[in-house]
């Protein structure tokens, strides 16, 4: 080698000393109308974040109506008694808030972002949304539209299509967790604002719902803004609600959504496993990370780094519905995208990875890399009010203790090799994976087919 | 040792300082202290970017970004990621028209490993880059390529504005990710020749922003960074200069396999760091920003002919801004319906101006998008390091809000009357076509089209 320039080389520097820090912990209480209330002061953060969890998941939607309750938390936006739609949004985008919300299968979630200056006004915004929404018709049969215009969108898009059809693969027809979160064009065609409200009067209420307010509270009287906002929304108590039994078919197949001319396939391949009740959950985060949590993981080490099949493959466990007593479910996946021609031998090399882990184990040095990031990573994680208050509320959506988040980094940090080796083999056995490929059939069926890894099948994209 | 110059001031929101410094080797320094939370983010900006770029060598600022997490001579392989995710940390990369940065947010205790990788590639990425990094991190990028852009509907709208908005030639004619056919052309040597001319410490500025001791972190910079030669060959990119309005309207019509009609447009506007460009900001905000903007209440809530409509800000400092307008159609909705209706919006915008209402949302909104920018400190050390690249002076990052709250409504007007017209814009018009049409436009449509969600990512490739 010539024309190196030359500079003072050091040995790599050791850490310092490791500075103090935890999850926060909030102060949890009931406001008069049954709300319960988590806040939690965070210094510095002038951008406070506010979660709100209302107690309507997907599969409470009537019969024929998937989506009345993506329809309903578009609407709460959509005016109120005392403002129009277009009123409403200006008067939001005055105190410089954002507010996105969506209905998923645990409940709807309202996430309002506001500079600290105008928390007040905001909250009183929100509270009137979900206090006296107008649900005029006019607005919902714009909403009804706009959400059947994007639904083409949705299928033309890789990822979209085939998260949908592995949802489909996995659960029987009658689970609401088989069907789009967001209604299919039949089902949203026929909503209408009297379904939209019904649906509200049944589900919505201050005492089945909670609010997460995180950011920097120096000098504000937060008791005083709750009671004029929040405190001022008024409903009847409501029963628990039980969450319907899930059951899955994981056999190992393939399914072909066919996509002629795609220069990609898009690999979504995933099963059913537990939720965050179950002991062997830090485990699985362990495993699952040193199988695809990052670009060094085994995957990406062999897919990306040393082949160049992808811009890069992921491993995640992502909790779809908890309940109180452990009978929640997650969905486990590895998702990506490979050149066309590379297909079948990325998969190979993909079923390669996942046999040489359940054959060998994970080392030690990879479980202790992976600890050291998932745990060392908490204080930049956790930087900003909106990290802190999502998690806080996926915590409560979800039947946590309040400090679960610390509780967990503890049960990782005890995490040993062959308890990570085990969760993340278990959580991803090479004959019960369901793969679901968005790709050009004609290119990548045979391929595939000759892999071996299940009966292959192929359906059209639209 | 000599420790060239620092000056201090105290600047602008929230108490935040900054300290500038400046090395022997030219490696310019900015510290930001912030003892809040026990992190340290670490940002290096080196001043090139895509406009650097030779003719049939576009892509390669970004796929060499790549390069520079392969190892160098102390640090093998995937050290630099391993190193960093190990020590809690997360890291990435990013290239851009005028820019590339890299970046490693560290728990606080961890901050000189960060100094140490970061100053081992700057001097030493020779030693470990080979033609085996190179073929597979090209191959890389090309399922980069085909993932963001060639394998989404709309994906390669972007690229296509570009070419429609600047001449033939302009160094801001193509895009970062570059074209197929050129990054196949890189070679080993074009990847060598390009570290020694454009990654020498007097083409970067490093911010360290954070939970540290200010006189310790300089005293890593200097013992880390401080022997690595400086390089005097860079040779001065091309103007970037153009007039103020195109002059006429460019037009493009893709015939394409997408799941609805779409209008999408760009419009030459100020220079970033300008005053005018700020006020473009606001106009754009106003017109296209969130669900009460303008554009946003005709077409989707009043006449219900689009499903999305909005307009972006691409602000760029070594050539005209651009506007970024995006239309998606409601059902059979047609393209001159929508056009129509635009037209009409900015004309009357342009003669009435904005209300006073309109200009408080506006500016509640991109105040509060400056509050999300400097409220981590990844983001303050970005922002630090974009305004002393591309302003010289970083301490204007923690002005930047006031800037924009001191734009009136008059010069909001003046920007949108002077440069939102249909003479002043590049037009590409969607027209989707049947699953059944010939086989051989695939070969084209290779180059499809974009995810209206990505927009704002697209100036950006990153690494990871």
């Amino acid at each position: 080698m010539t024309e190196l320039a030359t500079m003072d080389f050091h040995p790599q520097p050791q850490a310092g000393e490791a500075r103090p820090w935890a999850f926060p912990a909030p102060e949890r209480g009931t406001l008069d109308n049954g709300l319960t209330v988590l806040r939690c002061h965070r210094p510095g953060q002038q951008v406070v974040a506010v979660e709100v969890l209302l107690d309507a998941p997907l599969d409470a939607e009537p019969a024929g109506l998937d989506g009345v309750a993506t329809i309903m938390t578009r609407a709460f936006s959509e005016g109120t008694d005392k403002h129009s739609a277009e009123e409403f949004a200006a008067e939001l985008e005055r105190c410089g808030a954002t507010l996105d919300s969506h209905a998923d299968h645990p409940g709807v979630r309202l996430s309002l972002e506001v500079p600290v200056s105008r928390l007040g006004k905001a909250l009183g915004l929100l509270a009137d949304a979900l206090r006296a929404p107008a649900f005029a018709d006019s607005e919902i049969e714009r909403l009804v539209a706009n959400r059947l215009d994007e639904i083409p969108h949705e299928t033309a898009n890789p990822g979209r299509r085939a998260a949908k059809e592995l949802s489909k693969q996995l659960f029987p027809a009658d689970s609401r967790m088989s069907r789009p979160r967001q209604g299919t064009e039949e089902t949203v065609a026929s909503i209408d604002s009297a379904a939209v409200r019904a649906f509200y009067e049944r589900h919505v209420r201050p005492a089945t719902a909670t609010a997460v307010i995180v950011g920097d509270l120096t000098g504000v009287d937060l008791d005083a803004l709750l009671g004029d906002t929040l405190g001022a929304w008024t409903g009847s108590p409501a029963k628990p609600r039980t969450m319907p039994a899930v059951s899955a078919d994981d056999t190992g197949r393939v399914v072909i959504v066919d996509r002629p001319g795609a220069v990609q396939t898009q690999l979504l391949i995933g099963r059913v496993g537990v939720d965050r009740h179950d002991r062997v959950w830090p485990a699985q985060v362990l495993g699952t990370y040193c199988l695809g949590g990052t670009l060094t993981s085994r995957l990406d080490r062999v897919l990306r780094e040393e082949k160049g099949y992808t811009y890069g493959v992921r491993a995640f466990g992502q909790v779809l519905r908890s309940a109180p007593d452990g009978s929640g479910v997650s969905m486990l996946a590895i998702s990506g995208s490979v050149d066309t021609p590379n297909t079948g031998p990325a998969l190979d090399d993909l079923w390669t990875v996942l046999r040489t882990l359940a054959a060998g184990g994970l080392t030690d040095a990879e479980r202790d890399v992976a600890v050291q990031n998932l745990v060392g990573v908490a204080p930049l994680k956790f930087e900003t009010a909106a990290a802190v208050a999502s998690t806080l509320a996926d915590q409560v959506e979800q039947h946590l203790p309040d400090d679960y988040q610390s509780t967990l980094y503890r049960q990782l940090a005890a995490t040993g090799t062959v308890e990570a080796t085990a969760a993340v083999v278990s959580a991803f056995p090479v004959d019960r994976l369901v793969t679901v490929l968005v790709g050009d059939a004609a290119q990548i069926e045979e391929p595939v087919r000759a892999l071996g890894i299940g009966e292959v099948t192929v359906v059209p994209a639209e | 040792m000599p420790m060239g110059h620092t000056a201090t001031a105290e600047a602008g929101s929230e108490g935040l300082t900054v300290k500038e410094h400046r090395l022997d080797n030219g490696l310019r320094v900015v510290l930001s202290e912030d003892h809040l939370t026990p992190v340290a983010a670490v940002c290096l900006w080196y001043d090139v970017g895509s406009r650097h770029e030779v003719e049939g060598r576009t892509g390669l600022a970004h796929l060499f970004e790549h390069l520079m997490f392969q190892g160098s001579k102390q640090v093998s392989g995937n050290g630099h990621f391993e190193l960093v995710q190990g020590a809690g940390g997360s890291l990435n990369g990013t290239t851009s028209w005028e820019r590339t940065n890299y970046f490693e947010t560290m728990p606080a205790h961890q901050l000189e490993l960060a100094l140490w990788l970061e100053a081992d590639r700057m001097g030493s990425l020779l030693f470990a880059l080979d033609q085996k990094n190179l073929d597979n991190q090209r191959d890389v990028v090309k399922n980069e390529r085909r993932q963001r852009y060639d394998n989404v509907p709309y994906g390669t709208a972007f690229e296509r504005i570009f070419r429609l908005a600047y001449p033939e030639g302009h160094p801001y004619r193509h895009t970062p990710i570059g074209s197929m056919e050129d990054l196949e052309a890189a070679s080993l040597e074009d990847a060598r020749q390009f570290f020694r001319t454009y990654y020498a410490p007097n083409n970067a500025v490093l911010s360290i922003v954070g939970d540290i001791d200010p006189e310790q972190t300089l005293a890593w910079v200097e013992k880390y960074f401080g022997s690595i030669p400086s390089y005097d060959g860079k040779p001065q990119p091309r103007d970037g200069g153009l007039p103020d309005v195109i002059g006429e309207q460019h037009r493009e019509v893709v015939e394409e396999k997408v799941p609805a009609r779409a209008l999408m447009a760009a419009y030459r506007l100020p220079e970033d760091g300008t005053r005018a460009c700020d006020a473009a900001d606001l106009a754009l905000a106003i017109l296209g920003g969130g669900e009460s903007s303008r554009l946003y209440n005709r077409l989707v809530r009043r006449d219900r002919t689009a499903v999305t409509a909005g307009f972006g800000l691409l602000r760029l400092a070594g050539s005209p801004s651009l506007a970024w307008m995006d239309v998606k159609t409601s059902g059979d909705v047609e393209v001159p319906v929508i056009e129509a209706a635009v037209d009409e919006e900015l004309a009357r915008f342009a003669e009435e101006g904005p209300t006073a209402e309109e200009m408080e949302r506006a500016h509640a909104q991109l105040e509060r998008e400056w509050l999300d920018r400097l409220g981590t400190v990844a983001g303050r050390a970005d922002e630090l390091c974009r305004f002393a690249v591309l302003f010289g002076d970083p301490k204007l990052a923690l002005t930047a809000v006031d800037r924009v709250l001191d734009v009136t409504a008059e010069e909001v007007q003046e920007v949108a009357k002077a440069r939102l017209r249909p003479d002043n814009r590049a037009v590409l018009v969607y027209e989707p076509v049947d699953d059944d049409a010939d086989d051989a436009a695939d070969d084209e449509a290779e180059s499809a089209a974009t995810d209206a969600d990505a927009t704002t990512d697209e100036n950006e490739e990153s690494a990871k």
